[in-house]
């Protein structure tokens, strides 16, 4: 298997100038592989779901219906996808023999993307908990649990989630990785084509074209890396013990049961939820262990459902929630550089799903986007 | 891997002597094999050291490829047929002179005793860059040179350019397309046919072809239709000497007159596109009308509407409208 | 009585071999255990090689070794080393390879790893010149003198240059005759004007191919060459050799045009080799490499003020020419440009200003006319523009400054030998129906114009000093021993009528001896400069008035009188009075056998070359032997003119242009033979019609690699390009300073091609000059229709 292809340039000097599309077919082979092995693990080889290690809600005082996504993060996470998915079909097909014109459309959806992306670490930035989609110590350590209780170790308790579990966390930020590297390489190519930008000069800034093949390869790893990502996060997508999790990308909410089921007050809280354990104060930054944000200011009630995004402030000084959210990613749910980060965390919290009890499901690595508990009001 | 030139690399040569025979060795050998006709762009190539198939399949003794033929519907010519045999033929000469005007002004006559129809039409563009070997995005690369504000783009296009702005240098190209002519490939999965102008790739589509030849492919026959049989021609060739020059720019048309005015009429150039345009607007400008230099100016500026020229190729802005116009002027003189 | 050869038609020794593909050139060669060698050539405009691993290579089976730079001499800067560590210019020889066959030889030089260190490089010489311009040589960038230095022009030089006008610093070199500043104030009309004109290759037919091998401590060398006398002594040179040990085998020569006058650097590789390995080896030049060391003519990147009188005549001309010199050697074109102004149109005043800089590109060398095709073409249609705008007849204005008799040109005001311009210009106005085609001047034809244009054009055309050498056999029949090389202009047969006219013989008792040096040649001088003809018909006449001088004597002592007495002709050589007594050659020359001493070659005039009396004295005792120094007149300088007229017919639509007609009248003395004149003027109008339509050079800037690499990019002119119908006539006024009456001819012809058309085509534009070559069609269309111009006035290499 090739990595890389190497050639000539006009002076005899061994440059890169692109990766070997071996590379492509291996990504493709390990992102379906994990989609298999997971699949069977799943259907045959999961262990009982663990014992609740507690953390978890009553359930008293919660609205029927708990908002997990905005509309703005779902426009988001929905336009970014598309751009996210043209921008692979563009980019592959042509190397499978599908032949088109996909240029023009490649480097388009890809000035949308970056668009979106952009958006995205602005409105993470400064309207949500930034940290909430990087992973702390307690994620690592409810990983490991879960690992264990996959291997087969009945009885292990497995804490409940935050509102990213930390498989959700490690797909965002290899997706976040591969997305970025692959938009700021792709936006340098755009010099090297006639564009809304301006016409081709593979000369502009005086980069070497040893440094362009570097680019170019960069720009391959990152997109054959999505692509691995993203069949793993699609596969997850459309699994029926994960669907309650898409449809919340999809709709906005997740029913009272599934919080109940599946998170951790302490790590995701929603106003009416009455968490077992004293609230841990939050705010921007906090540090590593606290999750995001929240903490019951009355300002988190989602009650009424109307979690219209617009409204949201987060203004009232502390505890906002909408500062708490994780998204730092980038590129909003897309693989993540060197592969599945579901295959990488293992910690599946869907393997949780046995420790999810009733309903074998958890959180699953449906991540991204944005996570905007946004108070109605 | 120090570079020589001028000297051909070690090849399997096979001769086969039918059709069949060579569709079974070209989609063996696939990518790694080249069909070599008149071999006028191929040994360039070969000598060159820049590309090196394992397998050259020699059409030399494949007969049923040679050959004009009256067809109930117009005229076949077989693609291994010489360019002097198209260029003098007496019935492509009688009636449809375009074609054969255009044959005759390729290359040399040396050139064109050995060179075929197929080939001409087939041929890989003549970009110095390229030629040069330079690992430009044609050859498989990441880069254009030809494009680049510095770069020397005279013989380059001024349309149709996606990543690449080489032209396509086939002569007789523009010809057939006015002659409405349709081409005929065989592969292992069987023939298809195509229009002319459909023959040939954009580069939006595949960078790395001149034509939609896919390896395994053979171009086999070039079919004229009766349709224009005797209309009014006009072909046009612009190069820098009277001879050998790859072309500047060609302009084919064929006019069908009625009562003085243009009943219908096709216009083709190449030399500003990768590929060889037919001017569709242009035609549409003059169909119905009497044909006149203003006519062939309005045209010309139609079809030269939205050219993008290069640093060094925008006097081909002027000469395509002028080839347009004196195109159309020669219907009303002829 | 035989009737005179001189100004017969009479069909070449080699046309049969030649037309019958048995003629052996270089490349034709064999020998046993012959090798062939390839070389491995620099891939960047300037680089340093830092590591060579061959070891790959060296392995492979049929690979026999290599030679690098480290293996050849070394020669001072700024000589040109036949392989090098530094390359230059892209494609420049690096190291060669020793194969079996070609096919090893190229596999080989592919495994060949080379580790190089770009370094800067320039193509242009104005850039060069630019305050932070590159140089294209580490140790300078032009040279002042016979000295390597560098000059950099200041910001404040190019800042004073107008828009579009070529700055102007410190020249290199510079000559004044005259107050030039007086000229231009009383001009009554100055022109200004920049100009630039194309770098281009040589492009012989025959790339320089050489094979050589060594027995018993000499060298046998066959090699494709323009000279042979001269060729065998600069190998000498070259190898540090005696001349006696260098035996070269060059009967044909596929063409030079001045790019192999005495053989070619690249050709020490296979003699070197040869002695490395013990084995023949061939060097077999491609034309891919051929492009690269294979020599071109100079650009020039030029400004030019003339100021003119009323009546046309110049009162002064200023001009300061750069000149693209390659990475090697000395670069003259330049400056050879303001002697050739000089002696056209012997201006009242003239400075001359110029500067050579050394440039990453192929090496330059003299490309026939070097410097004056150049300048002829560039400054011609001007003459028509100031013509036009004073209201003078043109050609009236060409005959206001032309050259007479009398002239004194160039920085060392020296004199011509003759000079009939004026009677070229007006025969050639005549033939070609000037006045008639001069109405049409501006006529459209469709969407043709018509252009009249006219190329005065002269050149040297010829030297002194050199040997004639010819033995009268015991047959009778007179071997004419010629030392000058066949480079395809049949100076070899020509030339030796002379000798033959002399003694009145038939052609068909002449045996010419030529391109091996074994077979005991004469001095010569090289093949260059249009001088052949001169030189030797000279030389050939002075051995043929020896014969005569001899036959007279030995008949005489034999059948009684004076010498005088005696006349040859007809095979005999006979008493005047009565013709019956007398003998016939083959007679004479056994008796001179005989007699020896000076009759054979025993003893020989003291003023003759080492080189003569070594191949007299191999011959002595063979015949009769005749050996002379050309000793005649030698004042002044010899210089042909060739005039050429064009009519074209320009597309306006296209850009395109038909030649419709050309003529060309030549001043070249005598004609020797008329077919063969009318092929070197002919021959050398395409040429320069090809300068001024079509063939050049394309770089890319920013890599520094040429395009032209083939015939079909480079674009010289076709048999095609041109009409059928060129004439040609000679104005046929003898030399005074030659016997035989004829002076050279090879270079003016270029000039004269070049002009005519660029002349033609300004007046087709209504008399624009575009002042550049090519004139391509885009380039001229983009004139006709108002575009910018895609090239800068100053941009070479485009």
């Amino acid at each position: 298997m090739e990595l890389w292809r190497r050639a000539a340039n006009p002076w005899g000097q061994d440059v890169l100038i692109g990766i070997s599309w071996d590379l492509m077919w291996a990504a493709v082979f390990a992102g379906l592989a994990f989609t298999l092995a997971h699949a069977v693990w799943a259907k045959w080889l999961a262990p009982a779901a663990s014992t609740d290690a507690g953390g978890g809600s009553s359930g008293a005082g919660l609205p029927a219906q708990i908002l997990r996504h905005a509309l703005s993060e779902r426009v988001f996470h929905w336009v970014m996808s598309a751009a996210m998915l043209v921008l692979l079909i563009t980019a592959f097909a042509p190397v499978i023999g599908i032949q088109f014109a996909w240029v023009t459309i490649h480097w388009i959806a890809g000035l949308i993307l970056t668009a979106t992306i952009v958006y995205h670490i602005i409105h993470a930035v400064f309207w949500q908990d930034f940290w909430a989609m990087w992973v702390n110590k307690a994620d690592i350590e409810a990983g490991l649990a879960e690992l264990s209780h996959m291997v087969g170790r009945n009885g292990t308790e497995v804490p409940k989630a935050a509102k990213y579990p930390i498989d959700h966390k490690m797909f965002h930020h290899g997706a976040s990785v591969s997305g970025l590297t692959a938009i700021v390489t792709g936006i340098f190519m755009m010099l090297r084509i006639d564009t809304w930008l301006g016409a081709a000069n593979p000369y502009l800034l005086d980069i070497t074209d040893s440094t362009w093949g570097v680019v170019y390869v960069v720009h391959g790893i990152s997109g054959v890396a999505l692509f691995g990502l993203i069949i793993t996060h699609i596969y997850f997508a459309i699994r029926p013990d994960k669907w309650w999790i898409t449809k919340s990308m999809i709709y906005g909410f997740i029913g009272q049961d599934k919080y109940v089921e599946n998170f951790d007050p302490n790590r995701w809280a929603i106003p009416g939820a009455a968490p077992q354990e004293e609230r841990v104060p939050a705010g921007v930054g906090a540090s590593l262990g606290s999750d995001d944000a929240v903490v019951g200011s009355s300002d988190a009630a989602v009650g009424s459902g109307d979690v219209e995004s617009g409204s949201n402030d987060t203004a009232a000084g502390g505890g906002d929630l909408a500062v708490g959210g994780g998204d730092a990613a980038a590129s909003g749910g897309d693989a993540a550089a060197g592969g599945g980060d579901a295959a990488a965390g293992g910690g599946d919290a869907a393997a949780g799903g046995g420790g999810a009890a009733a309903t074998g499901e958890s959180p699953s690595d449906s991540d991204d986007g944005l996570n905007e508990s946004e108070a109605a009001s | 891997m120090a570079v020589i030139r001028d000297m051909i690399p070690a090849f399997e040569l096979f001769q086969p002597t039918n059709v069949e025979d060579t569709i079974e060795l070209l989609d063996r050998y696939g990518e790694d094999g080249w069909v070599l006709s008149g071999g006028m762009d191929s040994f360039d190539w070969f000598k060159d050291r820049i590309k090196r198939p394992a397998a050259v399949v020699d059409l030399v003794n494949v007969d049923e490829l040679r050959g004009v033929r009256t067809t109930p519907d117009g005229v076949e010519i077989g693609a291994l047929t010489t360019l002097t045999n198209v260029a003098d033929h007496p019935e492509l000469t009688a009636d449809y002179s375009v074609l054969t005007d255009a044959a005759s002004h390729i290359a040399t006559p040396q050139i064109r005793n050995r060179g075929t129809l197929g080939g001409n039409l087939s041929q890989d563009t003549r970009c110095w860059y390229y030629r040069g070997g330079w690992p430009c995005y044609r050859a498989g690369g990441n880069t254009c040179y030809a494009s680049a504000p510095t770069a020397m783009n005279r013989e380059h296009c001024i349309s149709g350019s996606s990543r690449c702005v080489a032209v396509n240098p086939s002569d007789s190209a523009s010809a057939l397309i006015a002659l409405d002519a349709k081409f005929v490939i065989r592969g292992s999965r069987g023939e298809r046919v195509v229009d002319a102008q459909d023959y040939f790739m954009r580069p939006s589509v595949d960078i790395e072809r001149m034509t939609i030849l896919k390896p395994g492919e053979l171009l086999t026959t070039i079919r004229i239709p009766s349709t224009w049989a005797k209309a009014t021609f006009y072909y046009e060739k612009i190069e820098d000497r009277k001879s050998w020059d790859f072309a500047l720019m060609t302009i084919a048309s064929a006019i069908r007159m009625s009562g003085g005015v243009i009943q219908d009429v096709r216009l083709a150039v190449n030399g500003v596109a990768p590929f060889p345009v037919r001017l569709e607007k242009a035609e549409q400008v003059v169909r119905g009308r009497t044909p006149s230099d203003d006519l062939g100016m309005e045209a010309g500026t139609v079809a030269t509407e939205g050219a993008q020229p290069l640093r060094h190729n925008a006097y081909k802005i002027d000469l395509m409208r002028n080839l347009v116009r004196r195109a159309i002027r020669n219907s009303a003189e002829a | 009585m035989a009737e005179k050869l001189v100004g017969q038609d009479i069909s070449p020794p080699d046309l049969r071999a030649k037309i019958t593909g048995r003629a052996k050139y270089a490349e034709d060669f064999r020998a046993d255990g012959m090798l062939f060698a390839k070389l491995l050539v620099s891939p960047m405009p300037h680089c340093r090689v830092r590591r060579i691993d061959a070891s790959a290579a060296l392995a492979m089976d049929g690979v026999v070794d290599i030679l690098t730079a480290d293996d050849v001499p070394s020669v001072d800067a700024p000589g040109e080393p036949c392989l090098t560590n530094e390359p230059l210019y892209e494609g420049e020889p690096i190291l060669a390879v020793a194969a079996v066959d070609e096919t090893t030889a190229a596999d080989a030089i592919e495994k060949i790893r080379v580790d190089f260190e770009p370094l800067p490089f320039v193509l242009s010489p104005l850039d060069s010149l630019h305050p932070n311009g590159p140089n294209g040589r580490l140790d300078g960038n032009t040279m002042i003198g016979r000295e390597l230095a560098t000059i950099k022009w200041t910001e404040e030089d190019f800042a004073a240059a107008p828009e579009g006008s070529m700055p102007m610093g410190e020249a290199a070199a510079e000559w004044t005759v005259g107050d030039i500043d007086a000229g231009f104030a009383e001009a009554a009309l100055i022109l200004d004007e920049t100009i630039v004109h194309q770098s281009l290759s040589h492009h012989p037919m025959e790339p320089r191919t050489t094979m050589a091998y060594w027995q018993n401590g000499k060298l046998y060398i066959h090699t494709s060459t323009q000279s042979l006398a001269r060729t065998q002594s600069a190998i000498a040179n070259m190898l540090d050799m005696d001349i006696e040990d260098v035996v070269m085998i060059a009967e044909y020569c596929g063409g030079g045009f001045g790019s192999k006058i005495s053989g070619s650097t690249i050709m020490q590789v296979p003699a070197i080799f040869s002695r490395k390995v013990n084995r023949p080896v061939m060097l077999r030049i491609t034309r891919y490499d051929e492009t690269a060391l294979g020599r071109a003519r100079p650009g020039f990147q030029a400004q030019v003020k003339i100021g003119f009188r009323a009546d046309g005549r110049i009162t002064a001309l200023d001009m300061y020419v750069l000149g693209d010199g390659g990475p090697y050697g000395r670069s003259g074109d330049n400056m050879s440009a303001g002697s050739t102004a000089s002696l056209n149109y012997t201006p009242l005043s003239q400075r001359h200003r110029g500067v050579a800089v050394y440039t990453n590109t192929p090496p330059k060398a003299a490309q026939r006319g070097p410097g004056g095709a150049q300048i002829i073409g560039m400054l011609e249609p001007l003459m028509d523009k100031a013509a036009r705008e004073l209201g003078v007849d043109r050609l009236d204005l060409r005959r206001i400054n032309a050259p007479e008799g009398d002239v004194l040109f160039g920085p060392r005001q020296t004199g011509l030998t003759s000079v009939h311009v004026k009677e070229a210009i007006d025969q050639g106005a005549e033939l070609f129906g000037w006045e008639e085609r001069l109405q049409r001047s501006g006529q459209r034809n469709g969407s043709k114009v018509t252009g009249v244009g006219v190329g005065v054009s002269p050149y040297t055309a010829g030297s002194r000093g050199f040997d004639g050498l010819l033995v009268i056999r015991p047959d009778g029949k007179v071997a004419i021993h010629q030392g000058i090389g066949n480079l395809g202009t049949h100076s070899i047969a020509d030339t030796a009528r002379a000798a033959a006219d002399v003694l009145g013989l038939a052609w068909d008792d002449v045996e010419v001896i030529w391109g091996d040096t074994r077979r005991h040649l004469p001095w010569s001088s090289v093949q260059a400069g249009s001088q052949t003809t001169f030189a030797h018909t000279r030389a050939n006449h002075a051995a043929g008035m020896d014969a005569r001088r001899k036959l007279q004597e030995i008949a005489a002592r034999d059948l009684g009188g004076q010498a005088e007495d005696y006349e040859t002709s007809d095979g005999r050589v006979f008493r005047r009075s009565s013709p019956s007594r007398g003998m016939t050659l083959a007679q004479a020359a056994r008796r001179a056998i005989e007699l020896g001493g000076r009759y054979s070659g025993q003893e020989l005039d003291e003023d003759l070359n080492d080189m003569t009396k070594r191949s007299a004295t191999a011959l002595a005792g063979t015949g009769l032997i005749a050996a002379a120094r050309d000793n005649y007149q030698n004042e002044g300088g010899i210089q042909s003119w060739v005039v050429g007229f064009a009519e074209v017919e320009l597309d306006v639509e296209t850009g395109q242009v038909d030649i419709v007609k050309y003529s060309a009248v030549t001043d070249c003395g005598t004609v020797l033979h008329p077919r063969s004149l009318g092929g070197q003027v002919l021959g050398g109008s395409i040429q320069g019609m090809g300068i001024a339509m079509s063939q050049k050079w394309v770089f890319d800037p920013v890599w520094g690699i040429g395009f032209a690499h083939r015939l079909y990019t480079a674009r010289p002119p076709g048999i095609l390009d041109v009409p059928l119908d060129l004439d040609w006539a000679a104005v046929e006024i003898p030399d005074p300073q030659n016997p035989v009456g004829p002076k050279g001819i090879g270079e003016p012809p270029v000039g004269a091609g070049s002009a005519a058309l660029t002349s033609a085509i300004a007046d087709a534009l209504g008399g624009k000059c575009l002042c550049r070559t090519p004139l391509t069609a885009d380039v001229l269309l983009a004139e006709i229709e108002g575009r910018e111009p895609a090239y800068g006035p100053l941009d070479l290499h485009v």
